[in-house]
């Protein structure tokens, strides 16, 4: 099986409809993200994101739509919001809030993907591995 | 009173969550707390029971929700929603659509008849398999009769050449050799899919539910482990053109063999049979333009079985490669039928039978049993993701699963199809499916409906060549 993924890339269907396009840009900063297409940015809630950091992944990227041209009037905005709830969550536990981030993408703008990727990546580097990682055994 | 035919159908739930088709979005914020809230009262208890399921790292609900919208219409601030999943979106191809693939995974885990239960919203007709209405007229009193009705129905089948005529000596016996010849309880035989992970696993669990099923796996040669050996019985062996060889110690075990077409599989069936004389063959040849001529001079030089391959998406190979396979099979059973060989030869089709209707669908057009391939991996929760063509990890771990739970799953499968073929022929009124055959007056064909209502409308009037239109 694959080693875990490091970054775990939540992308809105509306945003990013083609998730290769958001592959290829993470892979051109050289990063091998795993991307789940979610139907709003909005569905994702803030265990998502924890269970997936307790999972392992050292940084847990959502990506939504500019908050104007969201399908679901609010759903933006919402996923903002629960971003940052979920950091307040990594605060109280000592964790880095900044394991978490998000960005807001137009659908069909490559440059818009590829400064999310270049974003990621300069989290990436920023951040000591993720504790709840499972250690390789010696 | 004969044994009835009876599949052992057991409940197998999948190992990986099936991609739900709806997901919920529910938007906590401007919650009114209820102290009854719609969440409390799903009547699934998707909301109750949804988790996280580590290895596709995502909510669960999704799987668990049956879209009822329940929740959707009861919330009082309107705080819940569905919205298509996209994973589920992403499903499957033109011809292995996504419903396919996931009335599949209930099939093979449940092993009953999909009902939708909210009628039929999809298109009148459609390319292929879809352009076929068979004759539902035969149905009464279902609620009371069952899925038999008064009679059993038989979905018996014969594997081999059958003598046209008898020829007896004057005291009364019989002065011809008799041809073997093997029946199977279900007209579908298993066959090996050619993509997929770790295929010593699958062709096991197929071995093991041809067994159960009382049919055969068709397994290359090479495939045939020793693993498999104490199932060879129910192993048809495929060997490429050239690596048959007369001394291989399986053909002594197995009943049937299948052979590639090539140039002098004559000679090589000679050969065989005067080793091996009980021993069944059957040719496969692939459904090329030629496929018709070759079937005919093949069942008039004595072959017992001819198998006609067509690709995944049901259509033929290089100049055939337009003609989807209900109209090969038509061509092949029809010219047969012209030669007075039809009845003396097996015709066994194969590539692209994805639903329990294209197997009757398919006898109806005339030939005797099918051979599936790719609803074998989609039983073992496969999603035709091509990854593995790709050279990347399964997403459901196919060689992961163990045997009898694969081959469970897959008998499940083959349990549900065969009820539906059970269905089918009790509505068509008939008892058995070797008279569903070539059948075709219990069916209506779409194209030749349209021309025969469409055409004459469209006939240029006597006297003139072509249609003018009135320039008022």
């Amino acid at each position: 099986m694959k080693p875990k993924p490091e970054v775990v890339v939540l992308a809105c269907t509306q945003a990013v409809p083609q998730p290769s396009a958001l592959r290829q840009a993470l892979q051109e900063v050289g990063l091998s993200g795993h991307i789940i297409q979610e139907p709003c940015s909005s569905k994702v809630e803030a265990f998502h994101l924890l269970r997936i950091l307790a999972k392992g992944a050292d940084l847990v990227w959502v990506v939504g739509c500019p908050e104007q041209y969201c399908q679901l009037a609010e759903g933006s905005t919402r996923m903002g919001f629960r971003v940052a709830h979920a950091q307040s969550y990594l605060a109280e536990l000592g964790l880095e809030t900044a394991r978490l981030g998000f960005s807001r993408v137009a659908a069909g703008n490559p440059e818009g993907l590829a400064a999310v990727a270049a974003e990621i990546q300069q989290r990436r580097k920023d951040l000591p591995p993720n504790p709840a990682r499972p250690r390789p055994a010696a | 009173m004969p044994k009835k035919y009876h599949i052992p159908v057991r409940q197998v739930p999948p190992r990986f969550k099936a991609v739900g088709k709806g997901t919920v979005l529910d938007w906590g914020e401007g919650c009114l707390r209820c102290t009854r809230c719609v969440k409390e009262t799903c009547p699934y208890e998707a909301f109750r029971n949804r988790t996280f399921d580590d290895r596709s790292l995502t909510d669960t609900i999704d799987s668990l929700c049956k879209n009822c919208f329940r929740c959707v219409q009861g919330c009082p601030r309107e705080l819940i929603t569905k919205a298509m999943n996209p994973e589920y979106n992403l499903l499957g191809d033109s011809y292995w659509t996504k419903e396919i693939i996931t009335t599949t995974w209930y099939q093979a885990e449940t092993g009953r008849i999909p009902v939708s239960g909210a009628g039929y919203g999809g298109p009148f007709k459609g390319p292929g398999f879809d352009s076929i209405w068979t004759d539902m007229s035969e149905i009464v009193r279902p609620t009371r009769d069952g899925i038999h009705g008064r009679e059993y129905i038989s979905t018996t089948v014969d594997l081999g050449r059958k003598p046209l005529f008898l020829a007896f000596n004057a005291a009364g016996e019989l002065t011809m050799p008799v041809f073997p010849l093997v029946e199977i309880p279900l007209p579908v035989l298993l066959t090996e899919p050619d993509i997929g992970v770790n295929k010593s696993k699958v062709r096991l669990i197929m071995a093991q539910a041809a067994q159960i099923l009382e049919t055969f796996a068709i397994i290359p040669r090479e495939g045939l482990t020793s693993a498999l050996l104490p199932l060879a019985q129910h192993l048809m062996p495929q060997y490429s053109p050239g690596s048959l060889n007369l001394d291989d110690p399986v053909l002594g075990s197995v009943r049937i063999i299948e052979l590639w077409d090539h140039a002098n599989i004559t000679a090589d069936i000679d050969r065989l049979k005067g080793r091996w004389p009980n021993l069944l063959v059957s040719i496969a040849l692939p459904a090329t333009g030629q496929a018709t001529e070759r079937c005919e001079a093949l069942a008039g030089a004595g072959a017992e079985i001819l198998h006609l391959k067509a690709d995944n998406h049901a259509q033929g190979f290089a100049e055939a490669r337009d003609k989807h396979l209900k109209d090969l099979i038509r061509e092949v059973h029809l010219r047969l039928v012209k030669a007075v060989l039809r009845d003396a030869v097996t015709l066994v089709a194969s590539g692209g039978i994805a639903m329990a209707e294209h197997v009757a669908k398919a006898i109806l057009c005339g030939v005797d049993c099918v051979a599936v391939d790719l609803p074998i991996l989609l039983a073992l929760e496969c999603r035709l993701c091509s990854h593995c063509q790709e050279g990347d990890d399964c997403p459901v771990d196919l060689g992961g699963i163990h045997e009898r739970r694969g081959s469970q799953r897959l008998v499940n499968l083959m349990g549900a199809w065969n009820n539906q073929l059970l269905e089918v022929l009790g509505a068509m009124g008939l008892r058995e499916v070797r008279r569903l055959r070539g059948e075709v007056g219990r069916a209506m064909f779409a194209e030749d409906l349209e021309r025969e209502i469409f055409a004459p409308l469209f006939k240029a009037p006597p006297g003139s060549e072509t249609l003018e239109r009135d320039p008022n």
